[in-house]
């Protein structure tokens, strides 16, 4: 017990003196900030202040659509309208938007009154919320030219069709309603996974790194001398597990401050209102804690067997498969958090220590799932400690290839 | 009390048998060396020692108890592959070390600045150990085996890639601490080495003990059938029926005898031939005794 929790200090305090422990607290939220805030920005760019020119035969039905897409506020389109429309014109149009002059020609047909058509020609086709938008201003436009032409006055067409919009509300473990925000729960669980899943593989391979770099040393030989394998791994595990605890108190701390700023209130506004609650709080480091402690067992087990670190490359499959799936996942989460697929990602300790916290943040999670998923996660934690660590005590003193399938199945055997 | 014994140990590894049946016994006060051809069995049956591999079969004892890790903090344990912590500074590496083996930090410090000044890299100490030399890595690493003062000192081919001043310097210490009581044991193929500082060796080949004992009498045991003649003169009688080989270097000679060569008859063809101004039989080095009994059948 002395010597794993010396070896624990030591892991410890190199660590947290390093250069990357500074640069990698710093940075890293920085850049998932600026990542998120980027994309944000991207698609926020990408689907508004479109100039679209709209060419009908029908002018009047043409201004009613051309004022309906004046009135979405988020989308701030600049339109035109050339009613009725020569085919010189709509070449003309087309030419523009070639050229990029506009970034779209609406064409309506409605020379049919009973089935009129309408096309939307731009240089993409995969801008699924602009084709959202202008469906939506055509069918409004459409029905308030019909509500007219059946002698309705304009005001009245409009406030027959004034939008109603839905307030998400949310309804917590205790039965509170909250206000629910679609933008900032994507944002957030995107958040939590990233804030998870980042650490617990850089420090896992970062153990793993070290292991190869201490058998190659060939301190492993001294150290085997005075502490028996398992204290030597358990040390290390702990050591290194503590810097990342240590890295994640520093930015809940940092960011506990930020949220009571002025700024934050600022910012946090609208799509980005991010809260957490208390058991997300709680069950962060928690899982954070299982997570590294279950993938750091897996890389420490592999390390020991490879001789260099291009050998262990040959295992990074192992890191990126769960962090794919559970990235994967997300938006089947998000879709819907109690979903069969939602509750299993959960429970599965390949993926649980990426997914449950993110889920925290969708929906009150019963606490069972909770439990099972905890105990689920130690459980499978416990079982790859214990053939991590047979591998472990023979692979760091087999020095000169990497082992073979049939080599590691026999060192289980035998240690 | 033996401080370390070792009885009928066996250990094989897949097909190959590493340690066959090996016994040792080794006192305080005492420099053991343990001798043998690459593949003999040395590492393997100091690893037993240290506890890093288990025994198939036999018993080790250290200060009079069978194995167990607690007997490991009165052992000071200098591996043949050599391993620091690279990143780590010197003092704190030494002070890392001295309180694995239950020295509490403001000691082990002292002992390491005492140490670091006896082995002259006192001023190492603040730096990086990757910014040392190898050899200076290599007096790191011997600090921080004896750093807790262990009653056995186990070392594995200590003197390999040290240079001459600081292979003396080393053997100097060893001495020392032989002198204080504890038991040194260290591997080496330096038969020098062996012959300046070992009270007692074991000889092992293909994980057997061959030839084990005190050097004195293991050298006693041996037939005088060395001869060293200084002379002026002829050398003709270099080709005498007696002599199974003879080095010339002009006016000293080295004579191996044949196994019933006749020293006396040699004495007399060379004194007809030649000025004597030495004739002596001298015992085989123990470099001699390694050759002649691993012979050609060692591994390596």
């Amino acid at each position: 017990m002395r010597n794993m929790l010396l070896i624990a200090q030591r892991e410890y305090m190199e660590q947290i003196r390093g250069r990357s422990f500074k640069i990698s607290t710093v940075a890293m939220p920085l850049l998932i900030g600026a990542l998120l805030g980027f994309s944000s920005y991207v698609g926020h760019k990408a689907t508004t202040g479109k100039h679209i020119a709209i060419v009908a035969n029908d002018a009047s039905l043409a201004d009613q659509v051309r004022r309906q897409m004046l009135d979405d506020r988020y989308a701030h389109y600049t339109v035109d309208v050339t009613a009725p429309a020569s085919g010189e014109q709509r070449d003309g149009l087309q030419a523009e938007v070639r050229t990029k002059a506009i970034d779209g020609v609406l064409a309506i047909d409605s020379s049919n009154r009973q089935k009129i058509t309408a096309t939307f020609t731009s240089l993409s086709v995969g801008d699924v919320s602009v084709y959202g938008g202008l469906q939506n201003a055509l069918n409004r436009g459409v029905m308030n030219e019909r509500m007219i032409a059946r002698g309705m006055s304009e005001a009245d067409a409009d406030a027959l069709l004034a939008r109603v919009s839905i307030e998400a509300l949310q309804l917590d473990k205790n039965g509170k309603v909250g206000k629910g925000n679609g933008g900032a729960t994507v944002i957030k669980a995107t958040l939590m996974l990233m804030l998870l899943s980042i650490p617990i593989m850089l420090y896992g391979l970062d153990m793993a790194r070290a292991i190869i770099e201490e058998k190659t040393s060939r301190i492993f030989e001294v150290m085997l001398a005075v502490a028996k394998p398992s204290d030597l791994l358990a040390g290390k595990l702990l050591g290194v597990g503590g810097v990342g605890l240590t890295q994640i108190a520093i930015w809940v701390t940092c960011a506990a401050v930020f949220m009571g700023t002025q700024l934050a209130a600022a910012l946090l506004t609208g799509d980005i209102a991010i809260r957490f609650s208390w058991t997300e709080a709680i069950f962060f480091p928690v899982y954070f804690a299982l997570g590294f402690a279950f993938f750091s067992a897996i890389f420490s087990g592999l390390a020991a067997t490879c001789e260099t670190s291009q050998d262990l490359q040959k295992f990074m499959w192992v890191a990126i498969v769960p962090l794919y799936t559970s990235l994967g996942l997300l938006p089947v989460m998000i879709k819907d958090p109690n979903s069969a697929w939602s509750v299993a990602a959960t429970l599965f300790p390949l993926t649980s220590p990426y997914t449950m916290v993110s889920r925290m943040g969708m929906t009150a999670v019963p606490f069972w799932q909770i439990g099972v998923s905890v105990i689920l996660l130690a459980l499978a934690t416990w079982g790859i400690l214990w053939f991590s660590s047979r591998l472990y005590r023979v692979g760091i003193l087999m020095y000169g290839k990497r082992a073979t399938l049939p080599e590691l199945v026999r060192w289980l055997r035998y240690s | 009390m033996p401080v370390v014994e070792l009885a009928a140990v066996t250990k094989a590894y897949e097909n190959k048998v590493a340690v066959d049946r090996l016994s040792l016994s080794i006192d305080a006060g005492q420099m053991f060396g343990l001798l043998g051809p690459n593949g003999a069995g040395k590492t393997s049956t100091i690893r037993m020692m240290m506890g890093i591999t288990l025994p198939d079969s036999g018993r080790i004892e250290l200060f009079g108890k069978p194995f167990e890790r607690e007997s490991l903090d009165r052992v000071g344990y200098l591996p043949e592959e050599r391993g620091l912590y690279r990143k780590m500074k010197v003092l704190e590496q030494l002070v890392f070390f001295g309180r694995l083996h239950g020295v509490e930090a403001g000691e082990a410090r002292k002992r390491a600045v005492d140490w670091a000044k006896r082995l002259e890299i006192a001023g190492s100490l603040d730096k990086k150990t990757e910014e040392l030399s190898k050899g200076m890595q290599q007096k790191i690493q011997f600090i921080g085996a004896i750093l807790h003062d262990p009653g056995l000192i186990v070392m594995d081919e200590p003197f390999s890639g040290l240079d001459p001043v600081n292979a003396a310097l080393l053997e100097r210490t060893l001495i020392e601490l032989k002198d204080g009581g504890k038991a040194v044991l260290f591997s080496t193929h330096r038969m020098d080495q062996v012959e300046k500082l070992c009270d007692s060796i074991c000889l092992i080949n293909n994980g057997q003990a061959v030839l084990a004992g005190k050097v004195r009498e293991i050298k006693s045991r041996y037939e005088r059938r060395h001869v060293i003649v200084e002379f002026e003169g002829s050398a003709a009688f270099l080709s005498s029926d007696e002599i199974a080989e003879a080095k010339n270097f002009s006016g000293h000679a080295e004579i191996r005898l044949k196994e019933h060569g006749d020293a006396q008859k040699l004495l007399h063809e060379a004194a007809d031939m030649a000025r004597i101004y030495r004739f002596e039989l001298v015992e085989p080095s123990l470099e001699e005794i390694f050759i002649q009994t691993v012979g050609g059948k060692a591994n390596a």
